[in-house]
This record gives C-alpha cells, sequence and structure tokens, in this order.
C-alpha cells in the first residue's frame, strides 16, 4: 500500500507518469481537477475558474465561514489518504502541494519530476503544435503558476530537493522507466513499513535507514548466494534486546545478520569464528523466548561450507 | 555398486533399502490421493534427481494428473559475482489455476526449492505444495510449504535413486551414504 505524491514540471511527463501508475496499480488519481470537481461542492459561478487561475483564491473563506478553500483541500486529501490506508489501497496525488502536505510520512512516498528546459520545450512545442518560443513562453508561465501555489498556500520552494524522496530527470528516461523505479521503491517501502510496525510493538530497534556495509566476506557471499535464487533479503535491520539491567537499561542485544521477508525468517551467520556459537545460540534461545513468533536461524559455518560445496556439486 | 571404479567415494552402508522406498512411495501416493482428489493436480519434478522418485510416486497417485518436468543449469563459479541460477528446462503445462506438486529428490537449506516456487509462481497456479523424498529438518533455512517427506535425513553425503555427484550414482536402487575423499 502506498500514497504516492507526484509534483512535476510541465513537459516533464509527470502527468503521464501518474495515469500510467494509476493504471499500473489500479488506483485513484487525484489531480486538480478531481479535486475541484469533487472537493468544495457545488461551487459558485466563477470559483472554479478563479481556483484555476489564481493560488491567492484558495485562501478565500467560503461565504458563512472562516475555513478557506486550501483547509478544505488539505482536509478532504487527508480524508481520502486515512481511508486508502486503512483500506491497504493505493491512491496518486498529482500537484496540489501532497508532498508538504504529506511530508515526512514514512507511508507517503513523494516523488519530483522534472527535465531540462529544452527537453520540457521540445515535448510542449510539439504537443501543442507551436513554435519553440511561444512553447518556451508556455513552460515558464506553467513554472511559475506551479511555484507560486506551493509558495502562496504552504510558504515551501517547489525547488526544494527535501520535499522529495526521489526526482526523477525524464531527459532520458521513459514513462515505463520511471514507473518501474517507482514501483520498486514502493515494494521497498512497503516491507520497511511492515518492519517498522512490526519494531513498534516491540522492545526491538530498527536500522533500515542505515546503508549494507557486511561485516565480513561471508556475509558478502552469503548475500550474494540469496542474489543467485532471487530470495530477497534484509541486512540486520533489527536489533532485539534480550537483556536489560534493573534500571531498563539494556544490556545484552541480538541483531540477526539477515532478515528474508517473503519467508518472515532471519538468519545468522556464524561462520568466522566458532567460539561464539555458544554465546549465539543462547541469545537466539532468549529472542524465541522474548519475541514469541519470531523465526530465526542459524547458519553454522560447517553449513555455509557445504552449501557453497553442494552448489557446485550437488543440488541443495 | 555402480561406483566401485570412482576412488573418491566409498559407501559407507545403505540408508534405505529398496523394499524401504517402495512402501514408503507408496503411502506418499495414497496420502496424495486422497488430498487432490477431484483436485487439477499437476505434479513437476525437479530433474535430474527427482526422475525415479517421480516417476514411481505418480504412478502411485490414483488420480488422473499432469506429470511435468523443470531443470536447473550448474551453477558456475558460485563464490565470485558471475554465479547464477538458470532454469535450462521450463514446465510445458499451463500451471494458470492448477494444483501444483513440485516433487524434490532431496531439500537441505531450501534454497533451490524457494527459486523453484517463486518461478511457478509467475504462472498464478492455485495452490503449490512440495513433496521430497528426502528432507533434513536441520538445515532448513526457510519456511516452504512441505507437505509431503518421505525420508528426514542428517548431515551425510547421500547418493542413489536419483541422487548423484558429478552426475554418477543417480541409478543406485538404494539410497546410501558415502564418504567424500577429496
Amino acid at each position: 500500500m502506498a500514497i504516492i505524491t507526484i509534483s512535476r514540471q510541465i513537459g516533464s511527463l509527470g502527468d503521464e507518469l501518474a495515469s500510467y501508475l494509476a493504471d499500473k496499480l489500479n488506483c485513484g488519481l487525484i489531480s486538480r481537477g478531481f479535486a475541484l470537481d469533487n472537493f468544495f461542492g457545488e461551487l459558485p459561478d466563477g470559483v472554479r475558474d478563479r481556483l484555476n487561475e489564481s493560488a491567492k483564491f484558495f485562501m478565500t473563506p467560503l461565504k458563512g465561514s472562516g475555513v478557506t478553500y486550501k483547509d478544505i483541500l488539505i482536509e478532504k486529501l487527508e480524508e481520502i489518504c486515512n481511508d486508502k490506508r486503512r483500506e491497504g489501497e493505493n491512491v496518486i496525488i498529482l500537484g496540489l502541494g501532497g508532498s508538504v502536505i504529506f511530508g515526512n510520512d514514512p507511508y507517503v512516498i513523494n516523488i519530483r519530476v522534472r527535465a531540462s528546459d529544452k527537453t520540457r520545450i521540445g515535448r510542449i512545442s510539439k504537443r501543442y503544435n507551436v513554435d519553440l518560443l511561444e512553447a518556451e513562453q508556455i513552460v515558464t508561465i506553467g513554472d511559475r503558476k506551479h511555484k507560486r501555489f506551493v509558495s502562496t498556500l504552504f510558504e515551501q520552494d517547489l525547488n526544494d530537493a527535501s520535499l522529495y524522496d526521489i526526482t526523477l530527470n525524464t531527459d532520458n528516461m521513459s514513462v515505463n522507466e520511471c514507473g518501474a523505479v517507482i514501483l520498486s521503491l514502493m515494494k521497498e517501502r512497503d516491507l520497511s513499513n511492515r518492519i517498522r510496525e512490526e519494531v513498534k510493538e516491540s522492545s526491538a530497534v530498527d536500522h533500515q535507514s542505515e546503508a549494507t556495509v557486511f561485516k565480513n566476506d561471508t556475509e558478502a557471499e552469503f548475500a550474494h548466494i540469496l542474489d543467485m535464487y532471487k530470495i530477497e533479503w534484509k541486512y540486520e535491520p533489527k536489533t532485539f534486546p534480550i537483556e536489560w539491567d534493573s534500571e531498563g537499561n539494556v544490556k545484552m542485544a541480538f541483531s540477526p545478520d539477515f532478515y528474508l521477508p517473503k519467508y518472515d525468517t532471519y538468519l545468522e551467520l556464524t561462520t568466522m569464528d566458532q567460539r561464539y556459537v555458544t554465546t549465539k545460540n543462547k541469545k537466539l534461545r532468549m529472542v524465541r523466548e522474548l519475541y514469541p513468533g519470531t523465526n530465526i536461524r542459524i547458519v553454522y559455518k560447517k553449513d555455509f561450507a557445504e552449501l557453497v560445496e553442494r552448489l557446485k556439486q550437488f543440488d541443495v | 555398486m555402480f561406483i566401485e571404479e570412482d576412488a573418491d567415494i566409498k559407501v559407507t552402508k545403505v540408508v534405505y533399502d529398496e523394499e524401504t522406498i517402495k512402501n514408503r512411495v507408496l503411502e506418499l501416493g495414497k496420502k496424495i490421493t486422497e488430498d487432490y482428489k477431484g483436485k487439477d493436480l499437476v505434479m513437476i519434478g525437479v530433474i535430474n534427481g527427482a526422475l525415479y522418485f517421480l516417476s514411481d510416486l505418480t504412478r502411485a497417485v490414483e488420480l488422473p494428473l499432469f506429470v511435468d518436468t523443470i531443470g536447473f543449469a550448474n551453477i558456475p563459479d558460485t563464490t565470485t559475482k558471475t554465479g547464477r541460477v538458470k532454469i535450462t528446462k521450463d514446465v510445458d503445462a499451463d500451471l494458470e489455476g492448477k494444483d501444483v506438486l513440485i516433487v524434490e529428490d532431496v531439500i537441505r537449506t531450501g534454497l533451490t526449492t524457494a527459486y523453484l516456487i517463486s518461478n511457478l509462481e509467475l504462472q498464478h497456479p492455485g495452490s503449490i505444495k512440495v513433496c521430497t523424498m528426502l528432507l533434513n529438518p536441520d538445515r532448513l533455512l526457510l519456511n516452504l510449504p512441505i507437505e509431503y517427506t518421505g525420508f528426514e535425513i542428517n548431515d551425510s553425503w547421500l547418493l542413489g535413486y536419483g541422487l548423484d555427484r558429478k552426475g554418477i550414482g543417480r541409478n543406485i536402487p538404494s539410497i546410501v551414504s558415502v564418504d567424500i575423499q577429496s
């Protein structure tokens, strides 16, 4: 499940990417047009045009109340996203300052789609059958309006990279390629969120944001073997506290080397120094006792050597 | 015993003789017959190891069923980044909505079986379960849908009834344990 916000420059293929994802994920796409049609009830004459034209008009209170169009926009977007989250469904928000409204929410993926001016002007020229000069004007006005919308409503700079999880440059990337990147990120994010939820429910510690740096060659080789078998893995995603002192400080903890999400199984390699095997076995028992339902297994030095040997000689 | 001239391998004992294997296969066949009654069963043997087991087991199942095989390539240079697993013989059957039973000769770590299941899942079968002649539960790293097991084994090297070393020994009718000298 993911909520995807897409902020895009005009002519960057952001609209096409949003439609592609909505189609692939079979989910709703909330655009400015959708918001104007559905969020504000029946609009008096001229109001729709003014909302389309002027960012400032979103700050206007509705007749008879102190609530502005901006307040309603945020409320409705949050309402939809909360519903989708509860139902485990995806939704895509195109523009509307989505990345600002949902910034820092781990369940939201914020995307910025851009391209060079030259590329965008070329695309606009082709799309609207206008000369390059006119296309440049369209691009300039479009950029200005997008920027003004976000700065007026949210006092944020649309070009601030920290608003986005990733920025895609479509100078050389197709819509399909961009889509593949986002779908892959969605899958990873889903998994990270699952582990984050599990950690929240226990006293374990989440290490997912840390980069994968293997402690030794055996771990790297084992990761490669898992890759060969297309078995998805996470390296040391979690630490399980297993012993505390009288003040509640953690005295002993255990961080299994690998987590295999599909099999919901943690693996600990003990291939380097067999002197630690007894300690590891003890820790493993404690994890099983303290965190019931946790699948955890040890790969002993002998197992690993045999695994590599059998890969060469026998089926495994 | 089919491998006398290979000085690297010494047969130490017969672990399961022909009669024991035959009886166990009949038991498994009976259980599968009960469990898959009225279902659209496809039994897929992992070649070459499961050839003999697949042949005996399918004949012990008293149901209409589709028999197929799947094969893997050798894995060159496992310890470097060039090592990879490759399917050399894919299934021919249409698996969509079918009840697939994978037939393995032996499962140790379960990595091959996991890879196989992932590949077959792409064809959206109705269900996937596994039947293995031999299983080493102490070495199994993954939770797999292993529904039927012939015998549980330990770490010793085994040959026969499909199990080989460098392609030799599969046709030994019993399952024997061996010492490998090098």
